[in-house]
């Protein structure tokens, strides 16, 4: 018998794993605008859509996967075992397991962590890890007066007392619940939130209107010269992410009137050109050990180095709703001996132009550096050269869940095609805010 | 075979309300019989299923809508030409108030939602049966131009109680064999509004399947279950995944009447290893044991 002799200390370099999870590829299907080409098409039909391309992508018909990991953030309670039924409507082998999980925005994230994490454990030789969203088929419920009704009459066991029940009826109860975007401890969307911490950052109009003309001409070049043939198989018609205006321009953003913060007057800066709209749409990302990927003679895109998650105490206004990845990108770099100048992309959701930029600018201030990160000054700055190259949210689109595996799936092969910096693998970095105050942050390596 | 191209698509309503109307004609006039088959196919050319409607159709049937056909699509989708042939004036047996028995399908490649189609149908095989006279519908989806066969149907239904003169009889009865239920591998509760429900998606609205009152104008004691309803649901879990092409089957024995709680077994084969070759179903009345209707699935 041993003792261990150096017990591992949080904050101190990243543990040694057994093995590496790598990122075999992707698929997703095309995001649409909520309203247009996927309306009628339900998350187990998005899912399964991309599913069955990364099926056929990487001819896994037949094939146990370890693990597959998928998640909605509007969904309906028949949905409650979204991931598994998809795996059943697929040619995957009906013994691969599924779960579902929901960490609002970084779902897609959480969930490509959390199946890393398994495969370099050795639990699991081989995951997908997915994501899917539909604001067009979201998920109405019965109000809460008529639900608590039904269930009376459920329990009443004679006439008497179900006429009893159904007589407490009143026509308010008859209105439905639908979903909204509004945190539930603040009443506030998350664009009136953003908006808050968007004025509280002093980012302006210009500033998030270039860097959403920026993402749309990136994503449109990408597109252009066929980055997103093999991570894309078309659905409903639709090839390329219906949100995408090639032809915008800042004179046109320029002409939006203010969305959000409308209550700070000339401080309003935030439009739906420099927000995400709704989008529908399903995304998944194939994980695997080395011995898996390459037994079958499968591509090796990326490493997923690590991964971090933060919350911040937003309800009362301390932080930003969407400033937790402030916190976790500095945890997670210092981790693994990182500073910003070791990343060459960065994949910064843009879930709002606002969010973006705040984030950049708390990482430049002193201030913050000193008293919120504990660091001796500001945490670095983030080569713009670097930023979301191949385009984000603004441009493509937002299925809440469906993000993480778009990015991690783009990002993995952008670090593959650039291959070695400076004798190292190309490193990246994938930041995405979510709802309730949270944040997942993950590094990938070039293979 | 002699052609009737047609310039677009029937519509089925249409057809209901004329098949209604030569039922009634030919009870006043009581006109000598047709005993032959019209000799001449229907045909439509260049036309598109109904995006909205596969959606519908699919998620009716409980299966992910894709952007490929379900093969029990495709039979509501060339229905209405299939229906054409068998309102048309020189058809021998009276459309309303026939028996479904059976439908073969050898569905011979995917079929994508924006594919323009050709749809061709046409009688065969009119022959007689104990309880009256069958006859083959057969009905082929076919790539735009009408060069490739995507889908090949064949429909069997029987005109109780119409005799055909000269037609022949099989001389052996069918042999009644006592149904046994195996234990049941899944069941379905279907609702009065089953048939409204298919009916809405398929365009099929034969007045037998939509209500009580409209299914007893026809005779029926109750309204019934769409036999493509059945097959459609059926196919929509078996196999899982399908493969490129495949061919299925499906014999009813009884009508599903509304509402019904259907018992089902279906029985896989497969390779050594582990690949589907092919299923085989039945399914009963949970109640009674009654036999609904059995068949089988299997890879091309």
């Amino acid at each position: 018998m041993t003792t261990p002799t150096a017990a591992a200390t949080p904050g101190s370099s990243a543990l040694p794993v057994p093995r590496k999870a790598v990122v075999v590829g992707g698929n997703r299907i095309p995001f649409a605008r909520s309203g247009g080409a996927y309306t009628h098409s339900s998350n187990q039909d998005m899912l399964t859509a991309a599913l069955d391309g990364l099926v056929a992508r990487f001819g896994l018909a037949g094939e146990e996967i370890g693990e597959v990991a998928a998640g909605a953030v509007l969904k309906h309670s028949r949905d409650f075992n979204l991931a598994r039924e998809a795996v059943l409507g697929s040619a995957l082998a009906a013994t691969t397991p599924a779960y579902d999980l929901q960490q609002a925005c970084a779902t897609g994230m959480e969930a490509v962590i959390g199946l890393s994490n398994k495969i370099k454990l050795g639990q699991i030789d081989s995951a997908i890890a997915g994501g899917v969203d539909s604001a067009s088929d979201a998920p109405i419920a019965v109000s809460e007066g008529l639900r608590s009704i039904l269930l009376d009459l459920s329990r009443a066991k004679t006439a008497g007392q179900k006429a009893k029940i159904i007589a407490r009826i009143r026509p308010k109860d008859l209105t439905p619940n639908a979903p909204t975007t509004g945190e539930p401890r603040t009443g506030l969307s998350m664009g009136e939130h953003q908006a808050l911490t968007t004025a509280q950052w002093n980012i302006t109009r210009e500033a998030q209107d270039e860097l959403a003309l920026a993402s749309h001409q990136n994503l449109a070049a990408a597109y252009d010269r066929h980055f997103f043939d093999d991570l894309i198989t078309p659905f409903r018609g639709l090839s390329r992410d219906s949100n995408l205006r090639a032809d915008s321009s800042l004179e046109k953003l320029a002409k939006l009137k203010p969305a959000f913060g409308k209550a700070l007057g000339e401080g309003a800066t935030m439009t739906a050109g420099n927000s995400t709209p709704l989008t529908d749409g399903a995304s998944t990302v194939l994980l695997a050990s080395e011995e898996w990927a390459t037994a079958r003679e499968l591509p090796i895109l990326a490493d997923v180095v690590d991964g971090e998650a933060a919350a911040v105490d937003f309800v009362h206004g301390k932080d930003g709703l969407l400033m937790a990845p402030a916190f976790a990108v500095p945890r997670l770099l210092a981790r693994n001996g990182l500073t910003l100048d070791d990343i060459d992309y960065f994949e910064i959701h843009e879930a709002f132009a606002g969010t973006v930029l705040s984030t950049l600018a708390a990482w430049e201030d002193e201030e913050f550096g000193k008293t919120r990160l504990g660091l001796d000054g500001a945490f670095g700055t983030v080569d713009r050269s670097k930023l979301n190259v191949n385009g984000s949210s603004l441009a493509a689109g937002h299925p809440f869940a469906a993000t993480g595996g778009r990015l991690v799936a783009t990002l993995a092969k952008m670090l593959h095609e650039r291959g070695t910096v400076d004798g190292r693998p190309a490193r990246g970095l994938i930041s995405v805010c979510a709802a309730g105050g949270q944040g997942v942050v993950a590094i990938l390596e070039a293979r | 075979m002699a052609e009737t191209v047609l310039s677009e698509m029937p519509s089925l309503s249409k057809l209901y309300v004329n098949a209604a109307a030569t039922a009634a004609k030919s009870s006043l006039l009581r006109t000598a019989p047709v005993v032959a088959l019209p000799a001449t196919a229907v045909e439509v050319r260049g036309v598109r299923p109904d995006l909205t409607k596969v959606t519908e159709f699919a998620h009716l049937m409980g299966e992910p809508a894709r952007d490929v056909l379900p093969s029990g699509y495709l039979h509501a989708f060339a229905f209405p030409v299939a229906m054409s042939v068998m309102v048309a004036d020189n058809f021998p047996l009276p459309l309303l108030g026939m028996i479904h028995l059976r439908n073969q399908v050898e569905h011979l490649a995917p079929v994508h939602f924006d594919d323009e189609l050709s749809v061709r149908a046409w009688a065969r095989d009119l022959t007689g049966h104990r309880s009256g006279t069958q006859v083959q519908i057969v009905a082929e989806v076919l790539s735009g131009d009408g060069t490739q066969l995507l889908w090949r149907g064949v429909s069997t239904y029987l005109a109780k109680g119409v005799f055909l003169p000269g037609l022949d009889k099989p001389v052996e009865p069918a042999v009644r064999v006592d149904f046994v239920p195996p234990a049941p591998t899944a069941q379905w509760r279907l609702g009065v509004d089953t048939g409204r429900a298919y009916a809405a998606v398929s365009g099929d609205f034969n007045p037998i399947h939509l209500s009580i009152l409209s299914a007893k104008m026809l005779g029926m004691r109750r309204s019934i279950a769409h036999g493509m309803y059945a097959a459609a649901r059926v196919l929509a879990t078996v196999p899982l995944a399908k493969p490129p092409a495949y061919s299925w089957d499906i014999a009813f024995d009884s009508p599903i009447f509304l509402p019904a709680t259907v018992s089902l077994e279906v029985v896989d084969r497969r390779a050594d290893d582990g690949a589907w070759l092919g299923s085989d179903f039945t399914a009963w009345n949970a109640r009674s044991s009654r036999k609904f209707f059995s068949g089988s699935v299997a890879a091309s």
